[in-house]
């Protein structure tokens, strides 16, 4: 009786010391991810004060010239950028798994549901390509938005396919990608 | 009998040139009353292709009669490329008439925008993906469907109590409640809204991107209405169900709103002219919308104010 009290109580101390470790590389993890979206938002913003500021226009022609002066500028700050440098292996499997805990939870089939609804897009992705102006953008589930690190302004999640993207905003540049990110 | 025959067809002919001025020449089914809050509502409209044009044509015919001030735009206001030529074609021409005339027009985004659409002038976002403006006694929330982050929730649950007007209306893109078989509902995205609509009480939801118009019975005490066919259309999309009030999904449509006092009245007019909807809508009172908060967090399907509709 005595050993299996032992035993139990082991077992339940290494089950909530690997659970505090995965906790710890959760976090780190996310951190991690963090950092590298604020190294970026940091070219981004670099990028952006070589150019005259857009305020609200009744030229469509300078919204577009400033969105391609942006994308160019960036392109050229980071000429050797590849899937995998912001979401490296280890922050893409913890999205993975982030995502999966969402898409199985009581929420799973209302999220399903409005992915289904948001008219979905295939496209070939590729890193420092501008998203195709005339491929709609899939909306994104709110409550996936709500259980996904919060990111700046100057990026935002898109799913694509069973992709999700890091796009850059207002220069419409993918600046990542997760494959099979969304089961 | 030769002569009988062709009084008949002449008669005929009179009556049908007749029937389609009619047709054309708008009737207008609002009160007109002073000082009222009036507004056009058109969503998926960027096309560019005649029906938009003829759509816009009756918006700028029903104006004589109905003067309204602005025009709120429910998204996908440019299809496909988004050129300046393309801004020319989709909009600046089809609406050339109301724009010449002052009338302002307010855009959300659509999932066939450009989110830097935000910066187009004429589109009265500021730059921003989200925003929101008074008219009187009408505060209206233009709301970002496509990307509800928790930074847009937690901006409209702090911007929604802070409303200080009689009405407050909220539109976006994606229906939280269509009977349309192409899309439907986003039921994800009501679940996140719909709770904040209800503590705060909203009183009024228009949507796009189903192409067809749909009046639903209210929802948790608040009045939804989908329009996504003053530019597109899928004919024969609409699939009614207990809680349609009315549809049409056969041509183009807009719709013409008129608020005053507790009363919001509204008029949906079809390409060719026609009232395809009408009718009355009554402020909900703010015990009705206290309780409809209480059903829509719990998730009930609570429907208690459809005594406005006639």
């Amino acid at each position: 009786m005595k050993r299996a009290i032992i035993r139990l109580t082991l077992t339940v101390c290494w089950a909530n010391a690997r659970s505090q470790e995965r906790g710890n590389l959760d976090a780190a993890s996310i951190d991690n991810f963090e950092a590298r979206v604020a190294e970026y938002v940091k070219l981004h913003n670099t990028a952006k004060e070589k150019l005259a500021r857009l305020t609200p226009t009744d030229a469509p022609s300078a919204i577009k010239r400033h969105e391609h002066e942006l994308t160019r500028e960036i392109r050229g700050m980071r000429r050797q950028a590849r899937q995998g440098d912001i979401f490296s292996a280890g922050i893409s499997a913890q999205f993975r798994r982030l995502i999966g805990i969402t898409m199985k939870g009581p929420q799973a089939a209302r999220i399903q549901d409005s992915l289904q609804r948001a008219e979905p897009v295939r496209l070939e992705l590729q890193v420092n390509a501008a998203y195709p102006a005339s491929v709609p953008l899939q909306s994104t589930p709110p409550s996936l938005l709500m259980n996904l690190p919060k990111l700046p302004p100057e990026v935002d999640y898109r799913v694509v396919g069973d992709k999700l993207v890091l796009r850059d905003v207002e220069a419409n540049l993918i600046v990542d990608f997760i494959p099979h990110a969304i089961p | 009998m030769r002569r009988a025959v062709l009084v008949i067809l002449t008669s005929l002919l009179l009556a049908q040139h007749a029937s389609l001025n009619a047709a054309q020449k708008p009737v207008l089914k609002l009160p007109l009353r002073p000082k009222s809050v009036r507004f056009a509502v058109i969503g998926d409209s960027g096309t560019g292709k005649p029906e938009q044009y003829e759509t816009a044509k009756q918006m700028a015919s029903y104006r004589d009669t109905f003067p309204f001030e602005f025009v709120i735009m429910l998204g996908d206001n440019i299809y496909g490329t988004e050129t300046p030529a393309d801004f020319k074609t989709k909009f600046e021409e089809p609406y050339k008439a109301l724009l010449d005339e002052g009338v302002k027009f307010y855009a959300v985004l659509g999932n066939h925008d450009d989110p830097n659409e935000r910066f187009y002038k004429p589109f009265n976002m500021g730059g921003e993906r989200y925003y929101s403006f008074k008219n009187g006694n009408v505060q209206f929330f233009a709301l970002d469907s496509n990307y509800m982050d928790p930074a847009q929730l937690d901006w409209l649950d702090n911007q929604l109590p802070k409303a200080n007007a009689n009405w407050t209306i909220c539109f976006f893109h994606h229906a939280l409640y269509s009977h349309a078989r192409f899309h439907g509902p986003d039921a994800d995205l009501r679940a996140r809204l719909e709770p904040l609509f209800a503590k705060h009480g909203v009183n009024v939801v228009f949507s796009g991107h189903d192409h067809v118009y749909e009046r639903i019975k209210p929802q948790n005490g608040i009045y939804y209405f989908v329009l996504g066919n003053a530019g597109q259309l899928r004919v024969h999309d609409l699939r009614p169900s207990k809680e349609t009030a009315k549809g049409f999904d056969t041509d183009r449509t807009f719709m013409l709103v008129e608020i005053a006092g507790d009363k919001l009245y509204f008029q949906t007019i079809s390409r060719a002219g026609s009232t395809v909807d009408s009718g009355v809508l009554k402020k909900q009172s703010s015990a009705s919308t206290g309780a409809a908060a209480h059903a829509a967090a719990a998730g009930s399907g609570y429907a208690g104010m459809d005594d406005g509709y006639r």
